[in-house]
């Protein structure tokens, strides 16, 4: 390539990147959102949680218990779960979860749950009655739950000590000797790098196809449809210097995008959980190197491709109609990658298109290094770029981009 | 002497229209030649052409030296009826990158930029973001652009529709000025009065093909009228197309899908002509 090309796709690249950066709300969509998206998430959305969760706890309810005869042990337990409780007579019913009379007033949430209980014989039968779709009764429903699991275990401990047995050796008679987590013999490293490949190649995948989104259409049908185009065609540069500086400008985007996201999500977890939940995936120079490498090999056929699709337009909304559904092509793949077994994984996997850089992305996150797997996933990858980038050169080199709807 | 330019049989057809049909021509080097027809007639297809955009469907668009015209970009100058100004970058912003595809340094094309700037009453606005320009200044701008790299040829595309008074006069003085220069500039326009006034050639472009191509002087002779409005008329009698190329460029089936949803247009009563007794 000559230094006059060299130059002009720089200028091409650099133009498209100051024109991105002088339009806010496209830096709030690619760069800010997956910054925060997932500290956000996932620290505000625990933080949601936890007060509504306390404002749950907060609740008065009140609970009608019918029962003929009321176990003391029992009545002690639903009072340690902070409930009013209003005791009647157990109404004569075929079953016990039969609501009956009380269908109503459970209904209209006059009581926020009826707990039915009798004896019989050494056993005892209940059934709570209660609104699934109010959460008042659905909490009354958890907390009776809880009420009546603590005094079953206290009741099971009885009996076995009735019996003359021992209650940790009856209840618990298979042990584990020692701490769980030293017997893996998996390094910190390698879990941290299981862990990771669970979600990084699956958010790789999605913010490269939908972060490069915006860009493409914006640098090919927007261009097109602003009729900026027609007079950068009449200019020395090639079309092939014109994809180029165009493919730069939008993979610089999405790869700044991806980054950010990514140190986004690591930097929520890292928050979450303990470091010694989540630490760095032990990966060697080769790894971090065809890690990269894949990564690149799959923007430069997903870029190409949007690009090319986005040029065949004639304007943005047709562009967005194209391309926006072709998301789905990347996430039933994402997803379903997540759930192949790599443990004597078969070959032809390496070579299915976005499946085969996904799966690369998660063997090499768990430091895996499988030279028959390099090879395939690396040969097709190449080969669906290129052909990528064939189709995208194809479609910059049409006569009918130089028209536009302006 | 060699014209600059020749153009000869060329030929071009989007689909099943024929844009183009057999057209020959010659641009000499210094000479303002003005493109004239109306709407669809082909001018927009043969500025395309001659810019190296187009391909012909069958003839030659040529350099003096025989080369292809896609060799000649380097020195050419265009200006689109679209203008094709980046609204997110200043004038001058605009204007360095398409030099800056020529090769050309900033230094070179903010120098020319400032001389015809200064003309163009524009050296204030060079700063400014071209968002909030008026049509007038977009094509000065546009112009300003076109001239940065000192192009050998200008081709301008309908460079006034849409100006008031005062900037397509500013424009017409400035193609003057560039003839002067010893400039070569290809004028499309669908304004007769205009290409008269400042073009040496009309070249009269009608359902694409070249119906007459002359000074104004010429045109008169030949068609024997006393104005050039009527010798247009003379010679572009049989009704114009209305077809734009880009409606070749539809799919079969968009163009099924949208008719689909298209309602016709309710059927007009045949009018009664009330016979003179």
């Amino acid at each position: 390539m000559s230094e006059l090309a060299t130059y002009r796709i720089k200028a091409i690249a650099k133009k498209e990147l100051v024109e991105f950066v002088r339009d806010w709300r496209t830096i709030m969509a690619i760069i800010v959102i997956p910054l925060l998206m997932f500290p956000l998430l996932f620290i505000l959305f625990p933080v949601l949680l936890e007060s509504e969760a306390a404002e749950l706890d907060a609740l008065e309810l009140t609970v009608i218990v019918q029962t003929d005869l009321m176990e003391p042990s029992l009545e002690q337990a639903i009072n340690n779960v902070s409930i009013r409780v209003v005791y009647e007579a157990l109404p004569n019913l075929t079953v016990l979860s039969e609501p009956g009379e009380d269908l109503e007033r459970v209904r209209n949430l006059s009581v926020d749950a009826v707990l039915r209980f009798e004896q019989e014989n050494s056993t005892w039968n209940y059934a709570i009655l209660h609104l699934s779709t109010s959460e008042r009764s659905n909490e009354a429903w958890n907390r009776l739950l809880d009420a009546l699991g603590t005094w079953e275990s206290e009741e099971v401990e009885r009996r076995i000590v009735d019996s003359g047995l021992d209650v940790n050796t009856t209840l618990d008679p298979l042990r584990w000797d020692g701490d769980v987590s030293q017997s893996d013999v998996a390094t910190s490293g390698e879990q941290a790098g299981m862990l990771l490949s669970l979600f990084i190649p699956l958010v790789l995948a999605i913010w490269t196809y939908s972060s490069a989104l915006q860009p493409s259409i914006d640098m090919t049908a927007g261009e097109r449809e602003r009729g900026t185009l027609e007079a950068l065609l009449c200019l020395p540069c090639t079309r092939m210097e014109l994809l180029l500086g165009k493919w730069v400008a939008v993979a610089t985007i999405t790869g700044v995008g991806v980054v950010l996201q990514i140190c986004g999500l690591l930097f929520a977890i890292g928050y979450l959980a303990s470091s010694s939940v989540i630490g760095l995936p032990e990966l060697s120079i080769m790894t971090v190197a065809l890690i990269v490498a894949a990564i690149l090999l799959f923007a430069i056929m997903v870029v190409a491709i949007e690009l090319a699709l986005a040029m065949r337009s004639h304007s943005v909304k047709e562009a967005g109609s194209i391309l926006a559904p072709m998301l789905l092509l990347i996430v039933f793949p994402a997803l379903f990658t997540q759930v192949i077994n790599l443990d004597g994984i078969e070959s032809f996997w390496f070579a299915i298109p976005v499946v085969n850089i996904l799966l690369a992305l998660r063997e090499l996150l768990m430091n895996r290094i499988i030279t028959e797997h390099i090879i395939i996933w690396a040969g097709t990858s190449i080969v669906y770029a290129g052909l990528a980038a064939y189709y995208a050169s194809r479609q910059f080199n049409r006569e009918d981009i130089v028209t536009s709807l302006s | 002497m060699q014209p600059l330019l020749t153009l000869t049989s060329v030929s071009k057809s989007f689909g099943d229209l024929q844009a183009l049909d057999s057209v020959d021509l010659n641009i000499n080097a210094g000479e303002v030649v003005g493109l004239v027809g109306s709407n669809g007639a082909g001018k927009t297809t043969l500025l395309r052409l001659m810019a190296g955009v187009y391909t012909p469907t069958s003839g030659t668009v040529l350099l003096a030296d025989g080369n292809p015209v896609s060799k000649m970009r380097q020195s050419l100058g265009v200006v689109p009826e679209s203008t094709g100004l980046y609204s997110r970058l200043t004038a001058w912003e605009n204007i360095r990158y398409h030099s800056r595809m020529h090769g050309i340094s900033d230094k070179d094309a903010w120098a020319r930029t400032a001389k015809f700037a200064q003309h163009l009453d524009m050296v204030d606005s060079l700063g400014r973001h071209t968002k909030g320009f008026s049509r007038g200044m977009r094509q000065k701008t546009a112009l300003l652009r076109a001239l940065a790299h000192g192009p050998s040829i200008l081709l301008l595309d309908e460079p006034t529709a849409g100006l008031d008074i005062t900037s397509a006069r500013t424009v017409r003085k400035l193609v003057h000025q560039l003839k002067n220069e010893g400039g070569t500039v290809i004028y499309s326009t669908h304004q007769l009065a205009e290409a008269e006034q400042v073009c040496d050639r009309i070249v009269i472009v009608h359902n694409g093909e070249v119906r007459a191509d002359g000074s104004p002087e010429d045109l008169l002779k030949s068609t024997n009228s006393t104005s050039l409005e009527e010798a247009y008329v003379a010679l572009t009698k049989d009704t114009a197309r209305q077809r734009q190329e880009d409606d070749q460029k539809e799919g079969r089936f968009t163009g099924m899908w949208r008719s689909f949803f298209t309602p016709k247009p309710p059927s007009t009563p045949a009018l009664e002509v009330e016979e003179d007794e």
